[in-house]
């Protein structure tokens, strides 16, 4: 089992799941301003990739971090 | 600004995170080297984003976006200029000799290389000024949060103040840069969409140079006359203030910032944890800054933001630029992110500023002047028990910084005396072999009065001519850049002098401390791209070219 206190895990559980909450909460209209953007959106789907680009780094990687 | 449910849940997320980690990593802290050196085990590309976000504390980035909006591009200064070649120096030529000589701390390093009361007037000097420090981020978050949220002020300082208190009393060092790493993240994610927003609002990046006024999207160009831009300094002053004594007197000496190099596994990761923090440091400007320029630009544009006021009415108030560009483009979600990020960016301004102060307090003050044979299990006690103290002061600071405001100001003015002269001290000392404790002790000591003298003698904006007015500066920029250079000057003369006629130590006791008599073997078998200065021409040449492109 990887080493789960590895940061790159860390950060990338963190920003999952803050970008499935941005992404969630753009389908719900009244969290968007007036002008229509959907930052939540973009920034949501940003999120999840940056979280499963550092999930695939601490699951991939080669040499597992040794975190104190 | 109004949060709702989504905003307060990213937020606790948080929290939950940072209080998580101090639970993991408790059950590998075991000595007192874990818990305050994190037993010089982390890997390069943590102690690289540390290093700078150890730096990136929420009084840079509300006030690096409150420089972006009254002086513009020139701000870029602080980074480009103010920092990027110290760092390359610092993991160039002085990593070597803070890693080598296995000193714990910048203040150990100097009782290796001079002699007791040299470490002692460092030590205590810096310890008192983190727990300022400390108290002053926390102050400022408070204060910050009672305007935008209209959270209590006891609520704030006690919330971050005891989250803080429990990440890092229970994994230390480790803890609070790793908390430092996801900080980084969080304030470029989370900033990043404001100016992707700002600028497309503005018209795209013609749209927002078309409404500032030119010398505000120039870095370098107005710069031949201190009256001819709004900083009010002069090339020469910058260069020579900002760029080489202000900026080698903090990137190269405050164990803040180079305690994140040492705990490094490795001589090549410590040499090259600046260096590595120079390449998303050079871009650091288009987050932090950028914001600034965007609000002026938007409001220039009658584009329905408008920067905050202060209470009289006329002057903008330009610490809320970025507060408020956060309001005026962030729906709910995306909102909470962006004050997680501030929040984080106080937090681990606080948590840096209480592990570097309890490293130095613990090995430092205690072990060396207080009880210097005790079992490691001792000193992990005090190295806790110092944590707890160090959070309780800063409590306690950020209520004085309440009370008498200008209080802060004179600590702070007199803690720049004390920083100004000491690069002349390490580079005399690290590069030149006849460097005696002495010339060190009362080089620095002479560097500080020349500080304060230089002040006591000139006058910016109504501060400081003390003793007499001889000359008044443009700004108190222009004033703290002519202090700075005034006191290396100083420093480094009386070191030079007072050294030509003191005793000094043997030189089989200065290898490893002194760049001529440490031999250098593993730079000399790598081959040349590997080479910690191959690294450093690239970052110059790229820093080069910043300059070049927004000169």
């Amino acid at each position: 089992m990887k080493n789960m206190l590895d940061l790159r895990f860390v950060i990338g559980a963190f920003f999952l799941i803050v970008g499935i909450l941005l992404l969630g909460s753009s389908f719900m209209v009244h969290f968007t301003k007036e002008n229509g953007t959907t930052v939540n959106r973009d920034c949501g789907v940003v999120f999840i990739l940056f979280s499963l680009i550092m999930l695939a780094m601490w699951k991939w990687g080669t040499k597992p971090t040794e975190e104190a | 600004m109004h949060l709702g449910l989504i905003d307060y849940s990213i937020i606790c997320i948080y929290f939950i995170f940072v209080i998580g980690i101090g639970f993991f990593i408790k059950r590998k802290v075991k000595t007192s080297n874990d818990f305050l050196m994190s037993n010089r085990s982390i890997p390069l590309w943590i102690t690289s984003l540390a290093f700078i976000s150890a730096n990136l504390g929420a009084q840079e980035v509300i006030g690096m976006a409150a420089s972006g909006a009254k002086y513009g591009i020139m701000t870029s200064h602080f980074y480009w200029l103010g920092a990027i070649p110290a760092m390359l120096f610092l993991g160039v030529f002085m990593m070597p000799f803070y890693y080598g000589s296995k000193a714990r701390s910048v203040p150990e390093y100097l009782a290796k290389r001079f002699d007791e009361k040299t470490r002692g007037f460092n030590a205590i000097t810096f310890a008192v000024m983190t727990i300022f420090s400390s108290g002053i981020s926390l102050y400022a978050l408070a204060m910050l949060f009672q305007i935008i949220l209209g959270w209590s002020f006891e609520f704030s300082v006690f919330l971050a103040a005891g989250i803080v208190l429990i990440y890092t009393f229970l994994g230390g060092l480790t803890s609070a840069v790793y908390n430092e790493v996801l900080q980084f993240f969080l304030i470029v994610l989370g900033i990043s969409p404001l100016v992707f927003m700002g600028i497309h609002n503005a018209g795209g990046w013609e749209g927002v140079v078309k409404n500032l006024p030119e010398p505000m999207v120039h870095a370098w160009k107005y710069m031949g006359h201190a009256n001819d831009n709004a900083m009010g300094v002069n090339i020469w002053q910058m260069a020579m203030g900002l760029g080489f004594v202000l900026s080698f007197g903090y990137w190269c000496t405050d164990f803040l910032v180079v305690q994140r190099a040492m705990i490094a596994r490795n001589m090549q990761s410590a040499q090259k944890t600046p260096l590595i923090a120079a390449f998303p440091k050079m871009l650091m400007p288009f987050v932090v800054i950028l914001p600034g320029l965007i609000a002026v630009a938007l409001q220039a544009a009658h584009s329905g933001y408008v920067l905050p006021m202060k209470p009289d009415g006329i002057t903008p108030n330009y610490d809320m630029a970025l507060p408020s560009l956060l309001s005026h483009f962030y729906p709910s979600g995306i909102l909470g992110v962006g004050l997680t990020a501030l929040f984080a960016s106080f937090m681990s301004g606080m948590a840096g500023n209480v592990t570097a102060f309890n490293t130095v307090w613990t090995f430092d003050i205690y072990q060396s002047y207080f009880r210097p044979n005790e079992s490691d299990k001792h000193y992990l006690m005090v190295g806790k028990m110092a944590t707890v103290f160090g959070i309780i002061a800063s409590i306690a600071t950020a209520y004085l910084a309440k009370s008498f405001n200008n209080i802060m100001d004179f600590l702070q003015l007199v803690f720049g005396f004390v920083n100004a002269p000491l690069f002349a001290t390490f580079f005399l000392g690290m590069f030149w072999r006849k460097t005696t404790a002495n010339g060190a002790f009362w080089g620095l000591l002479g560097g500080t009065a020349a500080a304060a003298l230089t002040h006591g003698l000139t006058l910016a904006e109504g501060k400081g001519a003390w003793i007499a007015n001889l000359h008044e500066f443009q700004s108190t920029m222009g004033q703290n850049f002519m202090i700075a250079i005034m006191a290396f000057c100083s420093c480094f003369v009386l070191t030079y002098l007072i050294s030509l006629f003191t005793k000094r130590k043997q030189e089989s006791d200065l290898v490893g401390l002194v760049y001529s008599l440490t031999p250098k073997p593993e730079a000399a078998q790598m081959a040349w791209y590997r080479k910690p200065i191959t690294l450093a021409v690239i970052v110059l040449i790229l820093t080069f070219l910043l300059n070049l492109i927004f000169y």
